[in-house]
């Protein structure tokens, strides 16, 4: 019987898994598909391969976090158990994937396994407490940091990287199977210049990817890890087996819902938020803290876009960094680049209006409604655990 | 007499209702269709790409136009040769709309926007009207 409920176990987890591949590939690779530079199919494939690099790498020691240190006794993770925390994972997940609303895995999964511990008396709130403060201070790093790139150097990055999105036709970058070696070929008529952004773009994918292995691998698994039934390679081979299956089939979807509000933004844009967002997220990851990607990816995105929005007169440490602005002009002015004007230099009534799009109480709104599936997840499992009694607890 | 109408669109249905409704009923009024740009969206990345665009009006504008192209149809279609006025505002659509109210006589608008992200993340906006405006407000379904 044990045997059996292990499997079931696994079989959710891989259900878990497979809502992770349809929830990030969106945010990841929607930039890059959206502007037609790789296919669906392409963003899928290498979504499989870098999410794996960062689960094998990085992401154990999230793993060891939620799967042994949340809980101050790690057999309330009993087989049958579980199924259930899985279960609201899963389950979550997948209503947040239907309906379009992006949702941070890692708060939904720490939620069903702390709703876990607080019904049994074993949650560490220690623990919980440093994973909180994270997710509270990580999005408000990647604000500033995204705001100070938004206000006083995004032209100038945007001068650096030159790429348009091609309308229709063969994507930029495609795999051609025709010879003995798959080779890759790039668009016709695509200059250095464009075939180098998009490498960016296809880049930042994958950096996202990765981040994202490190940080959800732990989401699918670390409650049967917790079990100390199965060692932690095979499930993460598992896991990522799991997630590659959603990259190839619900991404689809995502990838037209979720990446479609990503790719509202300037290929730039989406290249510094996802360096940024990336960044944060593994270096939690590395400390073993389950990050929020969706919430740190939004406030950066907020962050850019106020910050861009709000600049308006010039500041005289600004206009000290003007060296380095005519050097980077002269780079960029024997390509087609766009000059960036100098800040201050605007015209100065377009930029007070920009501010208006960012009104606290809609941005906070945004932001509170990302924590719903996680909710959905952490409620669900805490009112099954403490009132339903088949669990033995 | 009601000879200034405000009616808010977005590219919902419920909205061209609104529209239909307020040339049927004040036909001989001065309509202006106001559609705001900018709404919050699942990650931000609509107001951003707004906020980051070279020339901000023109990108605006650009996301309008078809919005004001189907309006345009609907004044067609309902055999009116009345002007359309359009009106493009900024960020929060519930008190762009408020804002603006206050030069017209009337505001009519739909019940809600369509899609469960729109009422997830932007809200009722019809709603947020009725509360604040300072003219009265017919809400249309």
């Amino acid at each position: 019987m044990p045997e059996v409920l292990l499997i079931v176990g696994i079989l959710v987890a891989i259900f878990v898994g497979f809502n992770i591949g349809g929830s990030t590939t969106g945010p990841a690779f929607g930039p890059a598909v959206g502007a037609n530079v790789i296919t669906k199919l392409m963003a899928a494939g290498l979504m499989s391969i870098f999410f794996f690099l960062g689960a094998i790498t990085i992401g154990p020691k999230v793993v060891n976090t939620l799967g042994q240190e949340l809980v101050r006794d790690s057999s309330i993770f009993t087989t049958r158990s579980n199924v259930a925390v899985l279960f609201f994972i899963g389950g979550a997940l997948f209503i947040g994937n239907y309906a379009g609303v992006p949702a941070s895995t890692s708060m939904t999964a720490v939620g069903a396994i702390a709703a876990l511990g607080l019904a049994t008396g074993e949650l560490d709130w220690a623990v919980m407490g440093e994973i909180v403060v994270w997710w509270i201070v990580a999005p408000i790093i990647g604000f500033w940091v995204a705001g100070v790139v938004g206000r006083y150097f995004y032209p100038r990055i945007n001068a650096w990287i030159a790429i348009e999105g091609n309308d229709g036709g063969r994507q930029m970058i495609t795999i051609d199977y025709s010879g003995f070696v798959p080779r890759l070929r790039f668009g016709e008529n695509a200059t250095r210049r464009e075939i180098s952004g998009a490498f960016a773009v296809v880049g930042i994918g994958c950096l996202m990817a990765f981040s994202s292995g490190t940080s959800n691998i732990a989401n699918a698994i670390a409650p049967i890890y917790g079990t100390g039934d199965v060692d932690m390679v095979p499930l993460i081979l598992i896991g990522s087996a799991a997630v590659t299956v959603g990259c190839f089939t619900i991404a689809r979807r995502t990838l037209d819902t979720l990446g479609n509000d990503i790719t509202n933004l300037p290929l730039t844009a989406a290249i510094v938020v996802a360096v940024v967002a990336s960044a944060i997220v593994i270096s939690l990851s590395i400390i073993g803290i389950p990050a929020s990607f969706v919430v740190v990816a939004t406030m950066s995105i907020i962050g850019l876009g106020w910050g861009r929005a709000t600049r308006t007169t010039t500041l005289s440490g600004v206009r000290a960094g003007e060296e380095t602005r005519v050097s980077v002009g002269a780079l960029t002015a024997e390509e087609e680049g766009e000059q960036s004007p100098e800040i201050g230099e605007e015209e100065p009534e377009d930029i007070p209006k920009a501010s208006d799009l960012f009104d606290p109480s809609t941005t906070a709104r945004v932001i509170l409604m990302q924590n719903v599936v996680p909710a959905i997840s952490t409620v669900g499992a805490y009112l099954t655990f403490r009132f339903i009694p088949i669990f033995g607890f | 007499m009601v000879s200034r109408v405000l009616v808010p669109i977005d590219d919902s249905k419920m909205s061209e209702r609104a529209l239909e409704y307020a040339l049927e009923v004040y036909p001989d009024a001065e309509i202006t269709v106001l559609h705001v740009v900018g709404k919050p969206s699942q990650m931000w990345g609509h107001a951003t790409g707004l906020a980051l665009a070279d020339d901000l009006e023109d990108a605006a504008a650009e996301h309008a136009e078809p919005i004001f192209d189907r309006a345009r149809e609907i004044v067609a279609d309902a055999g009116g040769d009345a002007e359309l006025e359009t009106r493009i505002e900024l960020g929060n659509p519930a008190r762009a709309i408020i804002d603006r109210a206050n030069d017209y006589e009337t505001v009519v608008i739909g019940t809600h926007s369509g899609s469960v992200v729109d009422r997830v993340f932007v809200g009722n906006i019809a709603e947020k009207v009725v509360q604040g405006s300072p003219v009265p407000v017919v809400v249309v379904r």
